[in-house]
């Protein structure tokens, strides 16, 4: 603690604070422009000056000085009063005075610091400069005529979102905001606007819609990536107007842009049934009582594992929860999975074989009277937990981490704010960040060491990472008790180094530098993404990196963790509510004979026509055609399903196959919770009515009452309730709070991975199927005024190189076909794509990627032009 | 866009982010400005954004985004030949080339733009077309001046 004054009050600080800081943790108002406080001290306005004793005579910014013992400090000399007073006026000289039309207007900090000061009049004189408004870009306004030069959106666009997008052009008086070439080539996550002080950087979306005391604002999760970013709806006569992050400020596009979804002009109103293959508008009476007589017909006739249910990543935990009891209580069958089978699950099975599965002692009821959406147990005296939950990293800890390896993950498309932590943790000059991918992405540019390695050789570059770091620490001891190491390192006896180059294209020296960076970290990162996860042997992969973690990791370390991208907003909550073949809410066990078919067993028993492929199909949104590999073979499969009932709010491809289609709600129209890729608990508010629409757990509960099950679905709150009760892990959890809450014991045993290529086949290109990082599923994909105006289409990126040898420049349709099928898509020239590897995203109607792959999201394919 | 000519410039640098200013003026000097989509090889060979390089790129007055003409005025508009006179033979250039300060005639043949003290003040106003120095040159003087580059 420090000891100073401030105008004459004595306060006790804690060290390392700035004055600013300081005074208004104290109550005391230093007027200030370019200070921010999710931001480094920028320094650059000067209107916070303060006298400080003992110091230099002349006045310091008091936003860039820490306290120190025994300083005294004033505020308020008529000095300062005068120095302020005329940075002002050189501020508002140039400054468009336009706030009757300027949207800032009743937030702006310029209007409000001018009144605070009482500049009343600028009676200085300079060249006008010229206004160069930017009105092309999408979502950005630009008036660099009402910039005050801060500096603020040229930092949280450097240092925070990692964009640089824009920058300071020009210099001195005539420095203007801008970014180069018009329009704006960024990753539009509008965070610049939001940070900037004035108006001069406006949210086209919310322009002229009202202003800014005009709004109601709600607290809600984010359901566009497994982030578990919490933002505010501001919302207006029933309509939201815009996203805002008052915290940290930072949202992703898809946050701050995504919500015209909720307006789509296609969203389904009411439910439809199939009437001679054609939809016809029914009520909800009708389509209930419709499904509900069906199911009952089919679970009398044929039991009830003739009913599947998949559940779905983008509904709540209430909603899940209520759908697999509606499954294991009500019909009483475990026949039930969700499309996380395809990605995440692999990476919790890979996970849990080294690991080992969750186990939680120690935990009471809490005593506390009942809050919402607080979990009714607490971690008790010695609480105590194991298994894999217990090496999964939250994202607050992830700057703490001293190096992070990412492989198979390109960070900001997947989850943007594993990006932000990154970038932070790229602040301590001691972080090392190693990544590993087939193709250049955004991090390239911060990485001490990029390995290129070949899509699908990822396990082999992992053995030779293995190898080398053995060879070169014979007698290291993993930080956390670990059997099996011996059996283990044998499994690699075959692997030699110059094998792995040839196979993965890394370099030897490579691998070895990687090698000794792992071994000298003192708390290791592992990030992996969906394009890892998403390939046939994701769950070698995981099981791969698992060992990896065990071997380095530093368990216990804040920071040392594993963080697979949970890609979708409720991607791990809807395992966790149990929605998964073989486990029960909160990873319960369930004995090996009473498990249901996992979701591609199932596609594979329709194919086989086999006696226990489903005659019902209950899908609670996703659409399985778009995900899912092997397009053609799916939808074939699909529509061999004598009774399909899909919950979505638009008719997506699968919900075409369907018998009958429930519209839902979606996020800002309920209440609910989800569980970010970290295990945050974030929590929905109904900002929106449902107008006819209904929320999933409704639905769900509905049809259980006609069926005679008691589901006690009465509301979201008491539905949490009952599974956070079935969920020790969850003890102590509450809104925004990320669990376990409780110390883990981590330990683990080694297991061998298979050392192979995961793609056959012998086509000239490798296509990887990928996530864009303006789309969120196909959900993104509705809104036309949303962020589908920044990625309106699917196009192959491809090496420059190979694009000339095949006749293509940028914008030409190329052809792409694999063993599977063939489809079209316009070419971009990526110089961030590796010779021989191409890469299109999952997320569109068209083209359909998936119809290109078999069973991973890796497939060989001839490009020709056409 | 002539890549050899630029592969020729990049090949001199190792690649890396400090070399962003060199790079620059060789491409100034060899093509008179800085051409977008060189720029855009660059921002990908050095790993400098965009942003970046505009920012340097309109910082310094020696490096220009548009194309400069075959002969470049430069208009003292130091104190001394503030004083005497220099803003006339600026207004008067323009005028005769029907061309802002900044800019380049549409024939390619000149660009004008204003500079500070040139350091030859006894001799003000003083201009400058490409290497040579003009001194005293009043706005009389203007028309035989470009006659002599016409
Ligand atoms: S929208 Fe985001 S990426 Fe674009 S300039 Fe603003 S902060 Fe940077
Ligand atoms: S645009 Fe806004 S945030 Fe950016 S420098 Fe100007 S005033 Fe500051
Ligand atoms: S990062 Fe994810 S959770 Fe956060 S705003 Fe973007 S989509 Fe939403
Ligand atoms: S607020 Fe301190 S310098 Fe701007
Ligand atoms: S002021 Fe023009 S040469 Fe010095």
């Amino acid at each position: 603690m420090v000891n100073l004054t401030i105008d004459g009050r004595a306060i006790q600080a804690p060290k390392g604070k700035t004055i600013l800081e300081v005074a208004d943790a104290n109550g005391i108002f230093i007027p200030r422009l370019c200070y921010h406080p999710a931001l480094k001290p920028i320094g650059a306005c000067r209107i916070c000056v303060v006298e400080v004793k003992p110091g230099p005579p002349r006045p310091i910014p008091a936003c860039a000085t820490p306290v120190t013992e025994g300083m005294e400090v004033n505020t308020t000399s008529e000095r300062l009063q005068q120095i302020r007073d005329e940075l002002m006026k050189l501020v508002l000289i140039n400054h468009a005075m336009e706030c009757p039309i300027c949207d800032k207007g009743g937030e702006c900090e310029l209007q409000d610091l001018t009144h605070a000061l009482a500049v009343e009049k600028v009676d200085l004189e300079a060249v006008k400069l010229a206004p160069n408004p930017d009105y092309e870009s999408l979502f950005v306004e630009r008036h660099p005529d009402r910039c005050v030069t801060c500096g603020r959106c040229v930092h949280i666009c450097r240092d925070h979102v990692g964009a640089m997008g824009i920058n300071f052009m020009q210099r001195g008086y005539f420095t203007e905001l801008g970014s180069g070439a018009l329009p704006l080539d960024c990753e539009f996550c509008g965070s610049c606007i939001d940070i900037c002080p004035v108006g001069a950087l406006i949210n086209k979306l919310w322009k002229y819609r009202a202003r800014a005391w005009e709004v109601e604002k709600t607290e809600t999760a984010c359901p566009f990536c497994g982030g578990g970013c919490t933002y505010e709806l501001h919302t207006r006569d029933g309509r939201i107007l815009r996203v805002r992050n008052e915290e940290s400020i930072l949202l992703c596009s898809r946050g701050r842009f995504g919500f015209p979804v909720v307006e789509a002009p296609d969203r389904l109103k009411t439910p439809l049934i199939k009437e001679n293959s054609n939809f016809r508008e029914a009520t909800w009476d009708e389509a209930l009582d419709l499904v509900a007589a069906k199911f009952k017909e089919i679970a009398e006739s044929a039991g009830p594992n003739a009913i599947y249910g998949v559940g779905s990543a983008r509904a709540t935990n209430e909603a899940n929860y209520l759908f697999q009891k509606f499954f294991r209580q009500g019909l009483g069958s475990n026949q039930l999975d969700n499309p996380g089978r395809y990605t995440y699950i692999q990476a919790l099975r890979g996970l849990a074989a080294v690991f080992g599965a969750p186990q939680v002692s120690g935990v009471e009821a809490a005593t506390t009277p009942p809050q919402p959406y607080q979990s009714p147990l607490t971690p008790g005296e010695g609480a105590q937990g194991s298994g894999f939950p217990f090496v999964l990293g939250h994202f607050e800890d992830l700057p703490k981490a001293d190096l992070a390896l990412v492989l198979g993950a390109d960070v900001t498309p997947e989850m943007p704010p594993l990006g932000w932590k990154l970038l932070r943790a790229l602040d301590n000059e001691n972080f090392r960040l190693v990544l590993a991918n087939p193709r250049g992405t955004k991090f390239d540019r911060y990485a001490h060491l990029s390995l290129r390695y070949k899509p699908g050789t990822e396990r082999i570059l992992l053995a030779g990472l293995f190898k080398a770091f053995l060879a070169a620490n014979p007698d290291w001891t993993p930080a956390v008790s670990a059997k099996g190491l011996e059996d283990f390192k044998e499994s690699f006896k075959k692997v030699t180094l110059k094998d792995v180059a040839a196979k993965t294209g890394v370099d030897e020296t490579l691998i070895q530098e990687t090698a000794a960076l792992l071994a000298q970290a003192q708390a290791p990162a592992i990030i992996c993404g969906t394009e890892l996860l998403a390939q046939d042997k994701g769950e070698q992969n995981a099981l791969a990196l698992a060992d990896l973690f065990l071997l380095i990791g530093k368990p216990g370390t804040p920071g040392s963790a594993l963080y697979p991208v949970a890609e979708k907003n409720n991607t791990r909550g809807v395992c966790e509510a149990g929605v998964m073949a073989e486990h029960l809410p909160g990873y319960g066990h369930l004995e090996k004979a009473a498990r249901g078919l996992p979701l591609p067993e199932m596609l594979d028993k329709l194919e086989a026509k086999d006696e226990a492929a489903p005659q019902a199909l209950y899908l609670l949104g996703g659409d399985l055609l778009r995900m899912v590999p092997h397009r053609s073979r799916t939808e074939k499969l699909l529509k061999k399903v004598p009774f399909l009932v899909v919950q979505d709010a638009f008719l997506t491809d699968t919900a075409k196959l369907a018998q009958v289609v429930l519209p839902v709600a979606v996020h800002a129209e309920q209440e609910g919770t989800f569980i970010s890729s970290d295990g945050t608990l974030g929590v929905l508010a109904q900002a929106l009515s449902t107008n006819g629409v209904r929320p999933d757990w409704q639905i769900i509960g509905q049809l259980g009452e006609r069926l005679g099950y008691k589901l006690g679905a009465s509301h979201p709150k008491q539905i949490f309730r009952e599974l956070a009760k079935t969920s020790p892990l969850w003890a102590g959890l509450g809104p925004k709070g990320s669990y376990p809450l409780m110390p883990g014991e981590v330990t683990g045993t080694f297991v061998p991975f298979e050392v192979d290529l995961s793609l056959p086949g012998r086509r000239p290109y490798t296509l990887i199927v990928g996530k864009a990082l303006n789309h969120s599923g196909s959900f993104t994909t509705h809104g036309p005024e949303g962020t589908l105006k920044v990625t309106p289409r699917a196009e192959m990126l491809i090496n420059p190189d190979d694009a000339k040898n095949l006749g293509l420049t940028d914008g030409d349709p190329a052809k792409i076909t694999s063993s599977q099928g063939e489809i079209s898509a316009p070419v971009v020239l990526a110089p961030e794509m590796p010779p021989g590897v191409v890469f299109l995203p999952e997320h569109f109607a068209a083209p359909p990627v998936h119809l290109l792959t078999l069973n991973s999201n890796l497939v060989r394919v001839t490009i020709q032009k056409g | 866009m002539d890549l050899p000519r630029l592969e020729a410039i990049l090949s001199r640098y190792e690649g890396e982010s400090w070399d962003l200013i060199p790079v620059l003026q060789d491409i100034q000097d060899a093509y008179s400005y800085l051409p977008k989509d060189e720029l855009q090889v660059v921002s990908e060979r050095l790993n400098v954004p965009m942003t970046q390089i505009y920012s340097v790129a309109t910082f310094f007055k020696m490096f220009s985004l548009l194309p400069k003409g075959k002969h470049q005025i430069k208009v003292c508009l130091g104190t001394t030949c503030h004083l005497r006179g220099g803003g006339r033979v600026v207004e008067s250039l323009s005028h005769r080339l029907g061309v802002e300060v900044g800019y380049t005639t549409k024939d390619m043949q000149f660009s004008l733009e204003t500079v500070g003290c040139l350091g030859s003040c006894a001799q003000a106003p003083v201009m400058m077309v490409d290497d040579k120095y003009f001194g005293r040159s009043t706005v009389d003087k203007v028309p035989k001046i470009l006659k002599l580059y016409k």
